[in-house]
């Protein structure tokens, strides 16, 4: 699920007009490597939200700025499978 | 009479064009830029007639990233802003301390994008309605737009008279270099009213001019036949400088801002005061402001928006203020539409150019002028004349009352 997931990530930066040709998992998603400020990783919140059907608290769209593409998309597997289960 | 400003940039998006010298060309030669809009625009079978102003690449003038979610607007007020520094020739930073700037940038804001948001909020609830939603619609995002993309850092405000805004901001402009507290001031108004909503707001308030099978004919300011004005969509900024630090940098100056006077209808909503008497007062705390007396007017450009009671009563105004010593009077949004508070700067810039080019744009469409706007038309064709001042209204729904009044550079 997790490829998925970057996949997504990835289409949904593109659509944002953040190139995507250099990262990888490892690349973090803010002002460290893709540069995505408060307002993008909202609305990168609210994408993930709409697809899986998860949602995140109003503080934690901050708190992604600090994690990796990798870490970011087992964070959204892990809630879309909770979300699931429940 | 002294300069107060020095006009030393004009940028413009109109139904006309974008280049100064065209959209002068335009209204001088009746060159209409009404259309019925056309089935990929969102006003088809809406408005029999509208002015419709160029195509722009929202990433032409912003950030790609920063272009995705932000009301043609502010587009247009970006691009005329680009247009209008670069015909001042002067950098910020360079030529300028970036706290010696402000930015008076006006306009009811991006109600298009708003409304499309409201539709996508009530179709798919919270997670339909995007971020960036608030920086591209807010009505001081075009200011702050404009601040940011030149590293502006003085005074930045934004006026809401609606369709006084433009005029207001020329004026609050020429208000804050008297002060002394800026050196230059990038000043103007931005419109894009031309969706559903809007346009329908208007027609049902029977503002909107209606049943020209020739749209081109739509409106006809102080016309017998006019019913209503012709909605369009626009952007203008001037660049102001104090007229010491203008010539102190060598710029090129098309003008000076004389004077100007602003005032209140205190009667109706939307309905303008029908003796004109507070119009009337606005222009003579213009000429008052200015040093001057009606006879040093040379051309009036008249807000003129082809309303029964918008065009009457400020032809009440016009006569009362110079009586049988009328200035030649005209409106050109016979030829580009209303483009509401963005009106304001355009026609400041037709003015100044009338002053260049000794060349006095008609009003077109005027065929047979109503008995109750008894002005001293220009109409048919452009009139030569010397001009060394021209007055320029601008009157908006609230009854918000501008009148600023421009003298040659060479005058």
């Amino acid at each position: 699920m997790e490829s998925e997931i970057r996949q997504f990530l990835f289409d949904s930066l593109t659509v944002m007009k953040y190139s995507t040709a250099d990262m990888d998992d490892d690349t973090v998603l803010g002002p460290a490597g893709a540069d995505l400020e408060s307002l993008a990783l909202a609305e990168l919140s609210l994408r993930v939200e709409d697809h899986y059907g998860v949602r995140f608290d109003e503080d934690e769209a901050e708190r992604f700025a600090a994690m990796t593409v990798g870490e970011f998309c087992a964070e959204v597997a892990r809630r879309a499978q909770t979300a699931t289960a429940t | 009479m002294s300069a107060s400003a020095a006009v030393t940039g004009i940028g413009l998006v109109s139904p006309v064009g974008t280049a100064v010298e065209e959209v002068f060309g335009a209204v001088c030669a009746g060159r209409s830029a009404v259309v019925r809009p056309p089935e990929d625009h969102p006003l088809h079978g809406v408005l029999d007639a509208a002015a419709i102003g160029p195509v722009i690449d929202p990433e032409s003038v912003l950030p790609p990233k920063e272009a995705r979610v932000v009301d043609r607007s502010i587009v247009m007020a970006v691009r005329a802003a680009d247009d209008a520094l670069a015909d001042a020739g002067i950098e910020i930073g360079r030529d300028v301390d970036p706290y010696r700037v402000a930015v008076v940038l006006s306009g009811v804001g991006g109600l298009a994008t708003l409304a499309e948001q409201a539709v996508e909020r009530s179709r798919r609830g919270r997670l339909g309605v995007s971020p960036l939603l608030l920086p591209g619609v807010l009505p001081n995002m075009a200011a702050a737009r404009v601040a940011i993309k030149f590293g502006i850092r003085g005074y930045t405000s934004s006026s809401g008279t609606a369709c006084a805004a433009g005029g207001q901001s020329i004026g609050e402009a020429m208000r804050i270099l008297r002060s002394g507290e800026a050196d230059v001031v990038v000043c103007g108004c931005t419109e894009a009213p031309l969706f559903p909503t809007f346009a329908d707001a208007f027609g049902n308030a029977l503002a909107l001019a209606r049943g020209w099978p020739d749209p081109t004919t739509a409106s006809r300011p102080f016309d017998r036949r006019r019913n209503g004005f012709v909605l369009g969509e626009g952007a203008g900024v001037l660049v102001l400088e104090r007229p010491e630090f203008a010539r102190a940098r060598g710029a090129a100056v098309h003008a000076d801002v004389l004077g100007w006077g602003a005032t209140s209808d205190a009667h109706h909503p939307t309905t303008p005061r029908p003796d004109g008497s507070s119009a009337a007062e606005s222009m003579r705390i213009a000429l008052r402001d200015a040093g001057l007396s009606t006879g040093d007017i040379d051309y009036l450009n008249a807000h003129g928006t082809g309303t029964k009671a918008g065009d009457s009563a400020e032809s009440a105004a016009i006569r009362s203020v110079y009586g049988d010593a009328m200035p030649p009077v005209s409106s050109t949004k016979g030829v580009t539409g209303h483009m509401l508070g963005a009106s304001g700067v355009v026609e400041a810039a037709i003015g100044i150019v009338a002053m260049r080019k000794g060349l006095l744009p008609p009003t077109h469409n005027l065929d047979d002028p109503d008995p109750a706007c008894d002005l001293n038309h220009v109409r048919g064709e452009a009139l030569a004349a010397r001009v060394d001042a021209v007055m320029s209204n601008s009157f908006g729904f609230g009854g918000h009352n501008v009148s600023v009044i421009f003298g040659s550079a060479d005058g």
